[in-house]
């Protein structure tokens, strides 16, 4: 889930298809760094609907290599303001109605992110996925390859495999699909609203649906991604969460 | 030896108030010994699983760890523990890190409390992980391999080699993640426990610690016959060098199990004691009852010139047979009773329908006597002693009868 | 005239009755004693798992008490807290909504639970609102005071006056937090109270948690804490489809447990108890026959019927039993008095002890329970007429020409 959030955060839009060798490493790299970028700003929505709400969100958030991010709420006003800062494996959440940061401890790190299907940890984790799975090509057609991620042996992950079906043509991910050491579906990933900002070609929604409760669901919708901006590293700072 | 004679024909004069006192007296000390060695039984077996499965009959901690167990407070234990196994009455010395964190499956996250161990060691004393089998068991130097509670299997929806994610905070506030497989399942009977207990190696929780050679916890199993006393001693000696650690016995680290025995002893004693008033005061009654009846006897045997001290020794032996017989009778009844408890037990699983918890234990639903030889010993002798101590008054009154009152008096 | 002749043959050895009067008297104003303090010893236990937090009994949607899940509410008109409280088995009913969140204090943050509560009510079901370790009890005014455990204290590193942040997921989805501030200092004994419990006004929560005019439980607080089982059948029939009422049996099923084991082998110790005293008493009895039996064969000559001497020696036994159950009782009630008003304070020696959920204090002191009394009281009087069974019928079985021939 980690990487999904990393999703939104810069895609090295290699669309030229020299398929020589298909380095599913690095393929899965970039569609995992697809909103990376060495530093971006976005501007999104996140919808969240589970079985007793929904909420509509509107975020901001700037990152920093994979290690920094920084998200901050506009909408709605109760909650704008509200800001998570991520500096490698520590997350803050900060407060604005009662002007205070905590700091997340380990035991509440599987808990949902703003309210979402998003977890702490999921943001923690975040996109060192070559790390941890080995890649191979399941199956390739015409249109799509799919590619099994399976967790190396001694990696501390929760999933048994991860499935990407990635479109060839512009090298974006379609579906990502996470399933328990069962075999079983236990959450999929699906990308659409495909875009080109700049040099780069990419999907500006994913939806989060969780597998046991398929009426609930998260969608994050980029509305603006500024890539490879120069930004200033106290952004990603406790004393700067609270002044924006 | 005339009086011993003497004595046992007497009361054997008035056979069948004879057999009621003794009936009185033994039949009281077969409940008591039953029942004290009942308790007796019930709380070494409390105190042996405690023990095993906690902190040892001694332990060793850093100063200052018992307070709050904060996991900071860790130390090298370097040669300790063989050096410690080396005692006399030693079984085993068990090294221990408790830490608090995260699990994580792919379906949900639980707090937890990582346990580090020393697997082959564990397996081997601590008694809710010795029935389980071979392959339940985590393997020697298989540092992936984890035991987990009962309800966190549940809950968390794992299954047998089925993987989690353990999260926690390390020294310095970094957070340490490690996957870890289910190898076996244990269930304590305690919810807190079988919802939150994690088990690895030692050395896995260690490193994830990030003090890879600290614990937090030696805990040193002793053998049934060992000397406590000699044994803090020799510790206390080993421990000299290690100036910032602490022994405790099991009395400290598991106050509430020690206070829980003392109380349920102390209201013993009182229930006992106001059982053993009822039976003295029988024996008075009884002994008072032969005196009254054997006055004119008494009359004609000190007008034949014997003096009253013999006759006062004479009632003192009576009683003191009474004392011995009713205690013989009553310690084989009670050793009956213990055989048969220490055995068979009293099976309460019919009254109590979930695990009880006392004083931190579970109570171990078929209730097993053992023998407290020494208190049984303890209890004949009070039993004689009172028996005398019974025959003070009536003894008195014996003393005070003149040899012509007596013979009128009728 | 049974009576009287039944009075003068015990006032004719004075001695012996009198000893065996005062072991009857020991033994059953002990017993009594004894029993008192028991009964105080788990009523403490019981008070103490259920008065500082769960409350005797508990009225919530059906399914709540499984999983504690934030959406199960109903609202305070489903059900009448006055109507509750007009029953003379409930003496005070107190609505509680409950959540879970993060609390931090400067850079320490610790998951905990979040009790709801209306402090003026819950003060008249519970005592954790009220019994501080330090601070002051939550007023009606103070809407962000909070009261929070020792434990929870200690780890945030936090005092009375100390600022608490609240993090928790709202009811409608959105982040809620909030400031408050520690006023009170509870130390219940109880691990889970005193490390992850905080206190705090049930109209702020619903504010924090927008769940307006929402609760999850009624929690109640009885006349008779023993009878709440069967209450509860009762009560569940008059109230609207969807609720379920669960007692402290349910709540706190080991405790149940406890008190009934308590109850046989209280039953037990007075058997074993009243089994030496008889011995002990008989004695006396067949010694007060036998000494007779020329009396007896007198009387028999005389016309009087085998029935009568039995029933003779059996009312000097039952007169014997009474007078020692009046001053037993007596002494009983003045010794249970006392431990109840004083009692007897052993901190010194021993700890609080964990039992079934529960806690045992060491300062021991009795309750007056009517079964305390009646049951030693009543088999008092059986034992002596048991143990006068054997020498009456050897009375009644006299020959009156061997009897007159006899002493």
């Amino acid at each position: 889930m980690k990487k999904m959030l990393f999703f939104g955060l810069g895609f090295i839009g290699i669309t030229a298809s020299t398929a020589l060798a298909l380095d599913l490493t690095a393929l899965v790299r970039e569609i995992e760094g697809q909103y990376n970028g060495r530093s971006s700003l976005a501007t999104m929505q996140m919808e969240v609907s589970t079985a007793h709400w929904q909420r509509n969100l509107q975020l901001q958030a700037w990152s920093q290599g994979r290690d920094q991010f920084l998200v901050r709420i506009l909408e709605p006003p109760k909650e704008k303001g509200v800001a998570t800062l991520k500096i490698d494996k520590q997350v803050w959440n900060y407060l604005p109605r009662v002007e205070r940061t905590i700091k997340i401890p380990p035991s509440m790190m599987g808990g949902a992110w703003m309210g979402s299907h998003i977890t702490n940890n999921d943001l923690v984790k975040a996109a060192r996925i070559e790390e941890d799975y080995r890649f191979s090509l399941q199956k390739e057609d015409e249109q799509t390859w799919t590619i099994n991620g399976i967790p190396k042996p001694d990696a501390a992950v929760v999933w048994g495999k991860i499935v990407y079906q990635i479109e060839k043509k512009r090298r974006i991910p379609l579906v990502v699909d996470y399933y328990d050491e069962q075999e079983r579906k236990v959450r999929r990933i699906s990308f659409d609203q495909v875009e080109t900002i700049g040099n780069r070609t990419l999907p500006l929604r994913m939806t989060i649906v969780p597998q046991d409760k398929a009426d609930e669901r998260t969608v994050l919708t980029y509305q603006q991604l500024i890539f490879d901006l120069e930004l200033d590293p106290t952004v990603f700072s406790l004393g700067r969460l609270r002044t924006p | 030896m005339d009086d011993l004679r003497l004595a046992w024909k007497n009361l054997w004069r008035n056979r069948r108030r004879t057999l009621i006192t003794l009936a009185a007296i033994a039949v009281s000390i077969t409940l008591m010994q039953a029942a004290h060695n009942l308790s007796f039984g019930v709380y070494a077996s409390m105190i042996d699983r405690g023990v095993r499965a906690g902190s040892g009959h001694l332990s060793i901690y850093r100063q200052g760890y018992l307070q709050d167990r904060d996991p900071k407070l860790g130390f090298n234990p370097q040669n300790l523990a063989a050096e410690i196994s080396r005692l006399a009455g030693v079984e085993s010395v068990l090294p221990r890190l408790y830490l608090p964190g995260l699990a994580q499956s792919s379906r949900d996250s639980r707090g937890i409390l990582l346990t580090g161990t020393a697997p082959v060691e564990e397996y081997r004393i601590n008694p809710f992980l010795r029935k389980l089998p071979a392959t339940q068991m985590i393997r020697e130097g298989n540092l992936r391999d984890a035991l987990v509670g009962q309800r966190l299997f549940e809950e968390l929806k794992l299954s047998f080699g089925g993987k989690f994610v353990v999260t926690l905070q390390g020294q310095e506030g970094e957070l340490a993640s490690e996957l870890l497989r289910v190898r076996g399942i244990f269930t304590s009977g305690i919810k807190d426990i079988d919802r939150s207990l994690v088990l690895v190696d030692q050395h896995r929780a260690a490193t994830m610690r990030g003090r890879p050679q600290q614990i937090h916890e030696l805990a040193i199993i002793l053998k049934p016959q060992a000397d406590e006393r000699w044994l803090l001693d020799q510790i206390g000696r080993l421990l000299k060098n290690h100036p910032q650690l602490i022994l405790v016995g099991w009395q400290e680290a598991m106050a509430n199990l020690a206070d829980a025995i003392r109380l349920d002893y102390a209201a013993q004693k009182f229930i006992f004691l106001i059982i053993i008033l009822i039976v003295t005061i029988g024996v008075i009654n009884t002994l008072l009852m032969s005196v009254m009846e054997r006055i004119p006897e008494f009359g004609v045997i000190l007008a034949l010139g014997a003096p009253s001290w013999r006759l006062q020794r004479m009632l003192l032996t009576e009683a003191l047979l009474l004392g011995v017989i009713g205690m013989l009778l009553g310690s084989f009844g009670g050793s009956l009773a213990t055989w048969y408890l220490r055995i068979e037990g009293l099976d309460l699983r019919y009254f109590v329908s979930s695990s009880l918890e006392f004083g931190g234990v579970v109570f171990d639903p078929i209730m097993r006597a053992d023998w407290d030889l020494r208190w049984m010993l303890k209890m004949a002798f009070y039993v004689c002693g009172l028996a005398l101590l019974a025959a003070w008054y009536p003894a008195r009154k014996a003393g005070k009868i003149s040899p012509a009152g007596a013979m009128r008096h009728y | 005239m049974l009576l009287t002749l039944a009075l003068r043959n015990l006032w004719r050895n004075r001695r012996r009755s009198l000893l065996t009067l005062s072991a009857m008297v020991a033994s059953s104003a002990l017993l009594i004693l004894a029993l008192g303090v028991f009964s105080g010893m788990f009523a403490d236990m019981l008070a103490s798992g259920t008065e500082q937090y769960h409350g005797h009994m508990v009225i919530s949607a059906r399914g709540y008490q499984e999983d504690r899940d934030l959406f199960r509410t109903f609202a305070p008109s489903d059900i009448n807290l006055q109507t509750l409280e007009a029953r003379p088995e409930i003496l005070a009913a107190a609505p509680r909504l409950r959540s879970f969140g993060l609390i931090s204090h400067r850079t320490q943050s610790e998951p905990a639970e979040l009790l709801g509560i209306d402090p003026g009510r819950e003060a008249r079901v519970t005592t954790l609102s009220q019994k501080l370790q330090k601070g002051e009890p939550l007023h009606a005014e103070d809407q962000t005071g909070a009261l929070i455990g020792s434990g929870l204290a200690r780890k945030l590193g936090i005092d009375i006056g100390g600022e608490l942040v609240i993090l928790t997921q709202a009811a409608d989805g959105s982040i809620g937090n909030d400031l408050l501030t520690v006023r009170g200092i509870f130390a219940s004994g109880d691990r889970h109270q005193d490390n992850a419990l905080v206190l705090v006004q049930l109209g702020w929560l619903r504010q924090l948690l927008v769940l307006p005019n929402a609760q999850h439980e009624i929690a109640l607080r009885l006349g008779e804490p023993l009878l709440a089982a069967p209450l509860a059948d009762t009560l569940a029939t008059s109230l609207p489809a969807g609720f379920e009422v669960l007692d402290w049996g349910d709540l706190l099923p080991q405790m149940r447990d406890a008190i009934a084991a308590y109850d046989v082998s209280r039953l037990i110790m007075v058997g074993v108890l009243y089994l030496a005293t008889g011995l002990g008493i008989l004695n006396t009895f067949f010694m007060s026959v036998l000494e007779r039996i020329r009396e007896f064969g007198l009387l028999m000559s005389l016309g009087v019927r085998p029935w009568q001497i039995r029933l003779l020696v059996l009312t000097e036994a039952l007169l014997m039993g009474l007078f020692s159950l009046l001053i037993g009782v007596s002494s009983g009630l003045l010794l249970t008095w006392y431990m109840a008003q004083v009692g007897v304070d052993l901190s010194d020696y021993i700890s609080p002890i964990s039992y079934a959920g529960g806690t045992i204090l060491p300062r021991l002191h009795a309750v007056f329970i009517f079964d305390n009394f009646f049951i030693p009281a009543l088999l008092l009087l059986l034992i002596s007429l048991l143990a006068a069974f054997l020498p009456a019928n050897r009375a009644a079985k006299l020959h009156p020409a061997t009897a007159l021939r006899e002493g």
